[in-house]
């Protein structure tokens, strides 16, 4: 079951070779087994997805589907509100997040015919790009147990890695979504901003937030996005922008794309197997007809930092009463970086908010009157060590979450669509992975370039030894 | 006499703000928060509606 894609799973069900039922079994089973080690899972639901994938089976056998989703086992984030299920957003709060709303996507996958089988870990209040969690456990990459899954959708790369859900739900406020899948092998996307509703799933930062799939192929992805997308009523901030068949659109030709690889900041002190394996990743989509060329890129350093004040600003007044009553209960770094918020000056983010704007028209007009698409690393450096990412001070630590995040901020920063997809395997075998960065909602031109890329490749196919 | 901890965080805080005074010098009075998912919407591509 570990060669299992969406795709395949689906059209097994539909040739009834194997019924829901089975198939939500062998993701248990599998759970069961392996997750002691991996901690992919805060709370698994197995009577609910048990009682979900037989009264699918009902459907089916009474000639009724509902498309390709239907008795497929997925699972989401636990900051994702699911009735009947908690929401611990990785706190040590068994019910933290409650909302009025059911998460609308998890809600839009369910009515699509999808099985949940439970809440995944994460990071505390997704804060954090390491995958490290006090309350829960840390989840460990299925590739190298004893280094990171990445974070903070750290339960949901590492729970599609290990073949316990064929695809996941994560959120994305700084990377949370790229660097969990880059570290894992997976492939995770970021929509657009105001792509997916966030209604009912816990917010970290109202303006940098964006909910988002993590699966083994693009085509996956594809799929995912093509239920969750579109305008939400329960989320102001949701697009009225229709949503395109992002699956049929896969196939389309990329010759003659721009594809622009930055020569300032996304290759600086980049391990050097990672620079070759994105650089050989750009390369091969120049041999299918794509035009890949050096581009500058406006400083994404400024990008991050404007990010950071909005980001941190807003985190802090969202969980201003955690922070402040029960402090004792956040991990430290958690605690540190929520501290900065309740400091940083209404001008101060306010102006942030009014750059955002600037610098995203900006950054738009430049870069993609030259391009159509940027392909950078997503993180510095394959899936480090846990116990090295956690040694010494809290202030090492921040700084060293600072540092691993630094190529997925900007683009939160401007709302661009980014998708991180595996690219090969350093020397001792931990995942490689590239980002491709489109324009805003032209995510069918992103996961085009992504999906290309995969049918020319093998790194997908591969699976860890668990 | 501040702790360690509050020189860390007002070092975090002054360096977030000198970031923001850099680039926010020239920023037009016009320019509102708004203005950025008027940005992207404004970058749609133009092709592959479904509705």
């Amino acid at each position: 079951m570990t060669d299992w894609t969406i795709q395949s799973l689906a059209r097994e069900i539909t040739a009834r070779k194997i019924s829901p039922v089975e198939a939500t079994q062998a993701c248990l089973e599998r759970i069961a087994r392996l997750d002691g080690r991996l901690h992919a899972f805060i709370t698994v639901d197995a009577d609910g997805a048990l009682a979900a994938a037989r009264a699918l089976e009902t459907e089916l056998a009474a000639g009724r589907s509902r498309g390709p989703l239907h008795g497929v086992p997925l699972a989401y984030k636990d900051l994702c509100h699911v009735p009947g299920l908690p929401t611990s957003c990785g706190t040590k709060t068994r019910e933290y997040f409650t909302s009025p709303v059911e998460c609308t996507a998890a809600a839009r996958l369910r009515d699509a015919g999808a099985v949940t089988l439970g809440k995944l870990n994460m990071t505390e209040l997704a804060m954090g790009p390491f995958g490290d969690n006090a309350h829960h456990g840390d989840v460990h990459n299925p590739w190298r147990p004893g280094h990171c899954s990445g974070g903070s959708s750290s339960g949901s790369a590492a729970a599609v890695a290990a073949g316990f859900a064929l695809a996941t739900l994560g959120s994305d406020t700084g990377g949370s979504i790229r660097l969990p899948a880059a570290c894992c092998g997976v492939v995770g996307l970021k929509p657009t901003y105001g792509r997916v509703s966030r209604a009912g799933a816990m917010p970290l930062s109202w303006s940098m937030d964006h909910l988002g799939p993590l699966a083994r192929t693009v085509s996956d992805a594809a799929l995912i996005l093509e239920v969750v997308a579109g305008h939400d009523p329960h989320d102001a901030t949701s697009s009225r922008r229709g949503v395109p068949y992002y699956q049929r659109l896969l196939d389309g030709p990329i010759a003659g794309l721009r594809v622009g690889v930055p020569e300032n900041y996304y290759f600086d002190e980049i391990d050097p197997e990672m620079a070759a394996a994105v650089r050989a990743a750009a390369d091969v989509l120049g041999g299918l007809g794509a035009l890949v060329a050096p581009v500058r890129v406006p400083d994404p350093r400024t990008l991050s930092d404007i990010g950071n004040v909005i980001g941190r600003s807003e985190s802090a007044a969202l969980h201003t009463r955690l922070a402040r009553e029960r402090p004792h209960e956040l991990q430290p770094a958690v605690r540190a970086r929520l501290e900065i918020g309740f400091h940083i000056s209404a001008h101060d983010y306010l102006q942030a908010l009014r750059l955002r704007s600037r610098l995203a028209r900006e950054f738009i007009a430049e870069v993609f009157a030259e391009v159509d698409a940027l392909v950078v690393p997503v993180i510095p450096e394959p899936a480090p060590a846990l116990e090295a990412v956690k040694a010494g001070s809290v202030d090492e630590f921040v700084a060293r979450m600072g540092r691993f995040s630094r190529l997925t901020r900007p683009f939160n920063t401007l709302g661009l669509p980014a998708l991180a997809v595996p690219c090969g395997f350093s020397s001792d075998g931990r995942p490689l992975a590239l980002q491709i960065v489109g324009r805003a909602f032209d995510e069918a031109t992103t996961l085009r370039l992504g999906h290309a890329y995969q049918r020319a490749t093998t790194w997908h196919l591969e699976g860890p030894r668990l | 006499m501040m702790t360690e901890k509050e020189d860390r965080v007002s070092a975090d805080v002054a360096g977030l703000g000198a970031a923001v005074e850099r680039v926010a010098a020239d920023l037009a009075i016009a320019e509102e928060p708004a203005g950025f998912a008027q940005a992207l919407e404004g970058e749609a591509s133009p092709d592959q509606r479904r509705d």
